[in-house]
């Protein structure tokens, strides 16, 4: 059916609100201004905050559009005068006990009250009561603090915990102007997505304790990424400062994570700069024991290595197991490597736990299809082939290998005449491998990742990490092009190898860096 | 088990009058304070897992009606009208004299157990203001002394 808002007509489905049918044509707050607090797109409709108003034709009294039925022909204005007029009073309304301690509030810079404190609010109150005062720091739970004050009941945080973890455990205490959101005694704010709360709160009532104080808002730029904490693949933003990540927010994809990121994912943005990244090139001496190398002597010496081995085993002794972190980019410079070198000896280790039904996955890698997809296999039969003496030079990316199921298989890892291990972080096999590359994290490269469901999603470089490194797919390069391999004369370049395996592996199929769109696409034959 | 077994069967009883189970929540609440005073955070569990909610949601009625208790009460509600009329008459001082008498702010209740003091808006008997009520029966014209002599006399 049609609509007409602001004079502008649309096409929207019937039985949709006003805002649910603006939503989904996509230009509600995208060219449709209508303020609101407490309607969320994925959230049941609550009506409480009543900033939504706007006026129907043929209608006497403003209606809430968040939770006005679309019908044919509707004229809807949202700028006229009696809406404007009302947004105010509903401002006054919400900001008669509001503190307006915007100075020591973290939302401030990305809070809606504040905007629209900005847009529709009195320069002076006509109140001279008092403010209600209330508790400023309430302990919700491990990751949330709580203000009272700020507090404008939309409700948004009490319906998330009930419909989408399902574990309801915030509510609306006492009624009129005590109401409060509470916890029930004994019962803290504690599950796998609670930090989503902080997000859709539009005030600075909750705040996560993680990014609490860290650094204002203003200075983060956001730069559009993917959690690399499980095989979802759920969009972020990464909040970028001073060359450091500060914080991960999800960033909205209907077909992947919806509005949402769980809690182990958002805080997982802190591998990114943490203590234990390799952050140095390193060979094995004599006596076993790690020594700091250049970057360039560490590849070289690799080459050397893996050069010998071919000499006296044969290119069949030189395999590949490669990392789930790793990406689409990345892998197919692997599987070209070994298909240049002559070898089959490949296979990768990926890290399995907990999974949910919303969006935690098992896999613990962002890029397991991805391997998938480029016709790798499970480590166990490399790992197996290597015991047994087949393999005598192999090239580890990441240390998933450490983990169950593939744990028992350390003295494979440990028999080989060459060991080199291309990682991000510290890790037990550092002790045993010959030769140690620092690589980058997937918010440190340019790539694309595929998600458990084939989508294909892509990164880029939010920061720079504070040492040399490469990411897994140069580093292969570089060792490739010290072996004299064919097909690797050009210096590396991330998009060429991109084009060449959207080319030539046609479940890549026009899924180059630069043709994945915003919100990934699948796997050619992945449906989606 | 809070809920006697005597209660819980006048609950089901409730339940079977109602479209949703969820819908004799509010006499259920009724019943289950009638038999222990206030409704605790294991009563309210008792009563989510009887109504299949979260507990939680049995405090946002509980905390919703000035009538259901949170907490332990006293034996004896003393409740004074500061509504409009009664504050003409003085009501507010009442207030604040029976506060002194008592030791006790209004919500609160005396550390003997004896009385829980409150105010409450319009107790509909604005005529003989200022009053208190105790329980179910009103007290009206009241003067700070004879106030004072009525809760004296409570045991």
């Amino acid at each position: 059916m049609k609509i007409s808002v602001d004079g502008v007509e649309y096409e929207v489905a019937e039985g949709r609100t006003i805002l649910q049918a603006l939503d989904d044509v996509g230009v509600l707050m995208n060219g449709v201004d209508i303020p609101h607090y407490c309607w969320h797109p994925k959230l049941s409709i609550d009506g409480s905050c009543r900033l939504c108003q706007v006026e129907v034709e043929g209608v006497p009294k403003l209606q809430i559009a968040c939770n006005t039925p679309v019908a044919e022909g509707m004229k809807i204005h949202t700028q006229s005068e009696r809406v404007q007029s009302a947004r105010e009073g509903v401002m006054e309304l919400l900001l008669l006990n509001h503190p307006l301690d915007c100075p020591i509030c973290d939302q401030a810079g990305e809070c809606k009250l504040q905007d629209y404190a900005f847009e529709y609010g009195q320069q002076h109150a006509r109140t001279q009561e008092p403010r209600r005062a209330a508790k400023k720091r309430v302990d919700l739970g491990p990751t949330i603090v709580f203000d009272q004050e700020r507090c404008i009941l939309c409700r948004r945080c009490v319906r998330f915990c009930r419909e989408v973890p399902g574990t309801g455990e915030l509510s609306v205490f006492s009624r009129g102007d005590r109401s409060v959101i509470e916890t029930f005694p004994g019962q803290p704010l504690a599950n796998d997505y609670s930090m989503n709360v902080a997000d859709i709160c539009p005030v600075g009532a909750l705040t996560t304790k993680d990014f609490r104080f860290k650094i204002r808002v203003w200075f983060l730029e956001d730069v559009p990424g993917v959690c690399t904490g499980c095989a979802n693949g759920c969009n972020v933003y990464l909040g970028v400062a001073n060359n450091r990540v500060y914080r991960y927010v999800p960033r909205r994809n209907d077909a992947v994570n919806q509005t949402w990121l769980c809690d182990p994912g958002r805080l997982s943005y802190k591998r990114i700069g943490a203590d234990d990244r390799i952050d140095h090139a390193a060979l094995q001496n004599a006596d076993g024991i790690p020594v700091a190398v250049p970057l360039e002597e560490a590849i070289a010496a690799a080459a050397e290595r893996i050069r010998n081995v071919v000499a006296t085993k044969g290119a069949g002794a030189v395999g590949l197991l490669v990392s789930p972190h790793a990406t689409n980019e990345d892998l197919f410079v692997a599987r070209r490597f070994l298909d240049a070198i002559g070898s089959t000896q490949a296979g990768f280790a990926v890290v399995r736990g907990r999974g949910d039904d919303l969006l935690i996955k098992e896999e613990k890698a962002p890029n397991a299809s991805g391997a998938r997809a480029l016709g790798f296999e499970d480590a166990a039969g490399l790992l197996s082939r290597t015991r047994g003496g087949a393999v005598e030079a192999l090239v580890v990316m990441g240390h998933d290998v450490l983990a169950a199921p593939y744990a028992e298989s350390r003295d494979a890892l440990e028999r080989v005449d060459t060991l080199v291990l291309l990682d991000t972080h510290r890790s037990p096999l550092e002790s045993i491998a010959h030769v140690v590359v620092p690589v980058r994290h997937a918010a440190e490269k340019e790539g694309t990742l595929t998600n458990f469901a084939g989508r294909v999603q892509r990164v880029q470089p939010a920061v720079e990490p504070p040492f040399e490194a490469l990411s897994e797919g140069e580093a292969l390069w570089q060792i490739a092009q010290a072996l004299g391999l064919p097909g690797f004369d050009d210096p590396y370049d991330v998009r060429a190898v991109s084009k060449a395996l959207a080319q030539s592996v046609p479940a890549f199929a026009g899924l180059d860096l630069d043709s994945v769109p915003p919100d990934g696409a699948p796997l050619a034959g992945a449906g989606d | 088990m809070v809920i006697s077994a005597e209660t819980r069967a006048a609950i089901d009883a409730e339940i079977a009058k109602y479209p949703k189970r969820r819908g004799a929540l509010l006499p259920a609440l009724h019943l289950v304070q009638k038999q222990t005073g206030w409704i605790s955070p294991e009563t309210a569990q008792e009563l989510a897992a009887i109504f299949e909610i979260h507990p939680i949601e049995v405090m946002e009625v509980v905390t919703f009606y000035n009538m259901f208790y949170d907490r332990p009460q006293g034996r004896h509600h003393v409740y004074v009208c500061t509504n409009l009329p009664c504050s003409l008459r003085g009501a507010r001082d009442l207030l604040k004299e029976i506060e002194q008498h008592l030791g006790i702010e209004s919500g609160e209740t005396t550390p003997d157990g004896r009385i829980t003091l409150g105010h409450e808006e319009c107790l509909g008997a604005c005529a003989w203001a200022p009053m208190l009520r105790i329980g179910a029966q009103y007290h009206e014209n009241l003067d700070v002394e004879t106030a004072k002599r009525l809760l004296d006399e409570l045991k």
